[in-house]
C-alpha cells in the first residue's frame, strides 16, 4: 500500500500533463474540422505518410 | 492610400463589378495590413470561396493564386471554403486575385467577417478547453472518491483517506481556478450591477462546496467535518460547461450561416461622368448630384430622381407593395428598390444615411433597444431561490448553535450543498439548446435562445404578406378567350403557347407569369421587332407581319382603329364578361374589378384575343399553416404595405380575418406597440426591410430565409426553408421544450423539498447528498435532450 503514496501524486501530475497536451492540441486547431479527417481517405490526393510508415 | 499600381490588364466588362474591390474603401472590409519579412507593407485578404467540391480543390486554388505576380502566400481551407491571401500592394490588386480564382473554375467574394470569425474561433477553443479540463479532472476525482464509497467501515485507514482526499483536492484546483471562472466572473458582474442572475447561486454553491471540502481535507476534525464533495463538484461544473459549450456551438452555427449569406460583392453603381463615360464605383463613393446608370434588374444605389427613361420599380422589400410601381421621368426612386422595367439614368439626391432604406434601418436599431426585456426563465428564479437557501442555512445554523454548537457550521454547509442549484441552472439552458438544435435540423435557425419561450406562449402573430405569405412572383390563374378569338379558331392551348413564347422575351414579373404557362419552353418563337414599353407591355411582329401586343388592356387592346367585331369584347373587357375558355371557368372573384396590373391581354393587329388573370402565388403550405395556428388559438394578423383590396383578397384566400393594409413601417410598429401595451406578447414573421423595425421590436421575430439581409440579421430566428409550415412545427417544438423545462423545475423542486428538511435536521448522509446532486444533474440533462427530437 505504501506505493500509493508515490502513485497518487504521480497520477495527479500525469493528469496535469495530459491537460497541457490537450490544451496545446485545442489551440493548434486539431478539433476544428473533425468531419473532414474521416473523409480524407476518399480523396484522390495521396495522404501524407510518415517516413517510417512507408512500405 | 494604395500606392499607384502598375498598369494592369483592362478589366473585361464582366469583371467591372470586381474592379470596385480595388477601391481602398471597399478593400478595408476584407483586408488587413501586415508587415512582410523585410518590413515592407503587405496586405492580407480573406476571401469566401464557392464551387469547391473536394479537398483537392484547395490545392488547385492555392496554385492559381500563387501564380498571380505579387502574391506571397495563399492558404485555402476546403472545409471552411475560405482563402487567406498575402499579397504585395505594389504588384497586384484584389480584383486580380478574384480573377485568378475564377479562371481556375471557382468563384470568390470578399470575406468581411474574418475578424468576427477569428474571435469566435478563440471563444470556441477556450470553451472546449475549459470543458475538457473539467471533464478529465472530474473522471480522475471520481476514481479517487470511489474507495470511500465502496470501502466497508474501518477498511480504509485515515492516512489513506487523507491521501485520496488530497489527490482529489489537487485535481479540483484546475477546475476551480480555470474551468469555473466564467461563473465567478458572471456572478461578480451580476453583483456589481446589483442584479441576481443564475450565476450567483451557482458560483456561491461551487465556492461553498469547495471551501467546505478543502477544510475537511486538511482538518478532518474541524468545523466542516471530514466529508469531501470534490466528485460532485467537478461533475457539476462539467455538466454546466457542457451545456454552455453546446449553446455556444449552436449560436455560432447560426452566425456562420448568416455570414455565408452576407458575403457578396460590394454594391456597385455605374456612374456617368461629365464626358459620358461610364465607370463602376462603390456605392459608398456616390455623391449627391451624381448621375448613375441603373441597368435592368439591379437595385437603385441611392435615392434619386429619374432623369432619362421610364421604368417600373419593385419596392416590395421596402413598402410591402407587391406590384411594381411605374416610374416616369422626373419621378423619385428609392434606394434598395429594384429596377424591373428598363435601363434608366438617375440623378442622385440622397446617399448613405439619408436614404429611405437607411432611415428604416436606423428606426429598426432604435426599436431593437426598446424591446421589452424577456427575462430568462432561470434568472427569474435565481433571486428567490438564493434568498430562500441563504435564509434556510442561516436559520439552521442559528437553531443548531443552540442545540449543538459544534454541528452548526456543518449543518449550514450541508444545506447549501444539497440545494446546489444544479437542476435549476441546467434545466433551462440545456433544454433550450437541445430544442434549438432540433429546430436547426428542421430549417429554423435560432439566433436568440430566449425566443423559444415567447414563441411557445405568444397568442398573437403578425404576418407580413408579400414574401412571407406569398412568394414574390405572380401566377397566371386563368386564361379567358374572347368570342372573336374562338371564332378565328384559337384554342386556349394555342393562345397560351403564343403568349408564353412572346412573354419569354421579357423579365417583367407579369411576363414571367405568362411565360410559365408553358414551362420549359426554350423556343422563343418566330418574333421580330420585339420591343418592351415600360409599364405597358410587349409588342412584336410575327412571321406574317401581324402586330401582336401583350400587356395592359388599354395599351394592348386599343392601339389601332379596331375592326368592328372587336368592339364588343373590348368594351366588355372592363366588366369582364369575357367568355371563359372551356377549361378555365371564370373564378368567382373575377366579377369584381381586378386591379389593373393584375391582368394582361393579348391582341393581334388590335383585335383582342385573350385575357390573363394574374394573382400572387401563395407559399406552399401557407393555408395549412394559417389554419393550424388558428386551431391552436393564435390570433393572426396580416400586416402589409400593400393596398387594402389586394390584402383583403389574399386574407380571404388563406382565412385571416384581421388585416392591417397600406401600412407604413411606422404604422406597423404602432400597431405592435399598441398590442404590447395591452400586455400581449407578439411574434412577427416577415421578410422585407419594411418589416425590420417591427421584427426588432416584437417579443420574438422570425424572418424568411429569402428576405432582406437587414431583417434576417436582426430577427431572433430565420426560417431558412421559407416554408410557413416550419413556423407551426417550430412553435410545437418550442412548446414541448417549455414543458420539459417545467418538468425539470418540478424535479428540482421535489428534490430540494425532500433533501433540505433532511439536511436541516442533520440526517442526510454526505454520500447521499453527493449522489443526489449528481443523479439530479444527470436526470435533468437526459430529460433536456428529449427537446431536440
Amino acid at each position: 500500500m505504501e506505493s500509493l503514496y508515490v502513485l497518487i501524486p504521480l497520477s495527479a501530475l500525469l493528469v496535469l500533463a495530459i491537460l497541457g497536451v490537450f490544451g496545446w492540441a485545442v489551440h493548434k486547431g486539431q478539433f476544428e474540422d473533425i468531419e473532414a479527417e474521416g473523409q480524407r481517405i476518399l480523396t484522390d490526393e495521396a495522404p501524407a505518410v510518415d517516413a517510417d510508415q512507408d512500405p | 492610400m494604395m500606392p499607384p499600381a502598375q498598369p494592369l490588364a483592362q478589366p473585361s466588362p464582366a469583371a467591372e463589378g470586381v474592379a470596385v474591390l480595388d477601391d481602398p474603401l471597399e478593400q478595408g472590409r476584407f483586408t488587413r495590413w501586415v508587415a512582410g519579412p523585410g518590413g515592407e507593407r503587405w496586405a492580407e485578404s480573406s476571401l469566401q470561396l464557392a464551387g469547391l467540391h473536394c479537398a483537392a480543390c484547395s490545392g488547385i486554388i492555392e496554385q492559381a493564386l500563387g501564380r498571380v505576380a505579387g502574391v506571397h502566400m495563399a492558404r485555402v481551407s476546403a472545409a471552411a471554403e475560405r482563402a487567406t491571401v498575402c499579397w504585395d500592394p505594389d504588384l497586384t490588386r484584389p480584383s486580380a486575385l478574384i480573377a485568378a480564382v475564377r479562371r481556375a473554375g471557382y468563384d470568390a467574394v470578399p470575406d468581411a467577417a474574418a475578424p468576427a470569425r477569428a474571435l469566435r474561433l478563440q471563444l470556441q477553443r477556450q470553451a472546449l478547453w475549459r470543458l475538457f479540463v473539467a471533464g478529465f479532472c472530474a473522471m480522475q476525482v471520481m476514481m479517487f472518491a470511489t474507495p470511500s464509497y465502496v470501502a466497508a467501515a474501518g477498511e480504509l485507514s485515515d492516512e489513506m483517506r487523507r491521501l485520496l482526499n488530497w489527490g482529489a483536492w489537487m485535481l479540483t484546483l484546475p477546475v476551480m481556478a480555470f474551468s469555473a471562472t466564467p461563473y465567478f466572473a458572471g456572478a461578480w458582474r451580476a453583483l456589481r450591477t446589483r442584479t441576481i442572475g443564475m450565476d450567483v447561486p451557482v458560483a456561491l454553491g461551487i465556492a461553498i462546496t469547495f471551501i467546505a471540502s478543502t477544510g475537511a481535507t486538511f482538518e478532518p476534525d474541524g468545523i466542516f467535518g471530514h466529508e469531501v464533495y470534490f466528485d460532485s463538484l467537478t461533475m457539476f461544473v462539467t455538466f454546466l460547461l457542457g451545456a454552455r459549450w453546446l449553446e455556444l456551438r449552436s449560436r455560432q452555427h447560426a452566425a456562420e450561416t448568416l455570414e455565408r449569406a452576407l458575403a457578396r460583392l460590394p454594391e456597385t453603381a455605374w456612374r456617368v461622368a461629365a464626358d459620358g463615360g461610364v465607370s463602376a464605383v462603390s456605392v459608398q463613393r456616390l455623391h449627391v448630384g451624381d448621375q448613375v446608370r441603373v441597368p435592368l434588374g439591379q437595385a437603385f444605389p441611392a435615392d434619386g430622381v429619374l432623369e432619362q427613361g421610364d421604368t417600373q420599380a419593385d419596392e416590395s422589400l421596402l413598402t410591402g407593395e407587391s406590384a411594381p410601381v411605374p416610374k416616369r421621368m422626373g419621378d423619385s426612386v428609392v434606394a434598395g428598390s429594384s429596377n424591373v422595367g428598363a435601363p434608366v439614368l438617375v440623378r442622385v439626391l440622397r446617399v448613405g444615411g439619408d436614404t429611405r432604406l437607411e432611415t428604416i434601418v436606423s428606426m429598426m436599431r432604435s426599436a431593437l433597444t426598446q424591446r421589452p426585456a424577456a427575462a430568462r426563465v432561470a434568472d427569474r428564479w435565481a433571486a428567490p431561490f438564493l434568498w430562500a437557501v441563504l435564509l434556510l442555512a442561516a436559520g439552521a445554523a442559528a437553531v443548531w448553535s443552540v442545540i449543538d454548537p459544534s454541528r452548526a457550521v456543518w449543518v449550514a454547509v450541508s444545506v447549501l450543498i444539497v440545494t446546489c442549484p444544479c437542476a435549476l441552472s441546467l434545466a433551462a439552458p440545456a433544454t433550450l439548446v437541445a430544442a434549438a438544435r432540433g429546430l436547426a435540423r428542421r430549417g429554423v435557425l435560432l439566433q436568440r435562445l430566449d425566443a423559444i419561450e415567447v414563441l411557445a406562449t405568444a397568442q398573437h402573430i403578425f404576418l407580413d404578406k408579400t414574401g412571407t405569405l406569398t412568394e414574390d412572383r405572380l401566377q397566371c390563374s386563368a386564361v379567358l378567350l374572347t368570342p372573336g378569338a374562338v371564332a378565328q379558331g384559337y384554342t386556349e392551348a394555342s393562345v397560351q403557347a403564343l403568349a408564353a413564347s412572346l412573354a419569354s422575351w421579357s423579365t417583367h414579373p407579369a411576363s414571367r407569369a405568362v411565360a410559365d404557362l408553358q414551362p420549359g419552353q426554350t423556343d422563343s418563337g418566330d418574333w421580330q421587332q420585339v420591343h418592351e414599353v415600360p409599364g405597358q407591355g410587349l409588342g412584336a411582329q410575327d412571321a406574317e407581319g401581324r402586330a401582336w401586343r401583350l400587356g395592359q388592356a388599354h395599351w394592348a387592346g386599343a392601339q389601332a382603329p379596331l375592326p368592328d367585331d372587336a368592339q364588343a369584347p373590348l368594351r366588355a373587357d372592363a366588366q369582364a364578361p369575357l367568355r371563359a375558355g372551356a377549361q378555365a371557368p371564370l373564378p368567382a372573384d373575377a366579377q369584381a374589378p381586378l386591379p389593373a396590373d393584375a391582368r394582361l391581354v393579348l391582341s393581334c393587329d388590335g383585335r383582342l384575343l385573350a385575357g390573363f388573370v394574374l394573382e400572387e402565388v401563395l407559399r406552399p403550405g401557407a393555408e395549412q399553416a394559417v389554419q393550424a395556428l388558428q386551431r391552436d388559438g393564435v390570433t393572426l394578423r396580416l400586416v402589409t404595405g400593400d393596398t387594402a383590396e389586394r390584402a383583403r383578397q389574399l386574407a380571404d384566400r388563406v382565412g385571416i380575418v384581421n388585416v392591417l393594409a397600406a401600412a407604413t413601417p411606422e404604422a406597423k410598429l404602432a400597431a405592435l406597440i399598441e398590442l404590447q401595451r395591452q400586455g400581449h406578447k407578439v411574434v412577427m414573421v416577415g421578410d422585407g426591410v419594411n418589416d425590420a423595425p417591427v421584427l426588432a421590436r416584437a417579443d420574438a421575430s422570425l424572418a424568411m430565409g429569402q428576405g432582406a439581409l437587414v431583417s434576417r440579421c436582426h430577427a431572433d430566428a430565420v426560417i431558412t426553408s421559407s416554408r410557413l409550415l416550419d413556423l407551426v412545427s417550430a412553435r410545437r417544438t418550442a412548446q414541448r421544450a417549455l414543458d420539459i423545462v417545467r418538468q425539470n423545475f418540478i424535479w428540482a423542486g421535489t428534490y430540494n423539498a425532500v433533501c433540505i428538511p433532511l439536511a436541516l435536521v442533520g440526517w442526510l448522509p454526505p454520500w447521499a447528498a453527493g449522489l443526489g446532486m449528481a443523479l439530479s444533474s444527470l436526470l435533468v440533462v437526459a430529460n433536456a435532450l428529449r427537446a431536440g427530437r
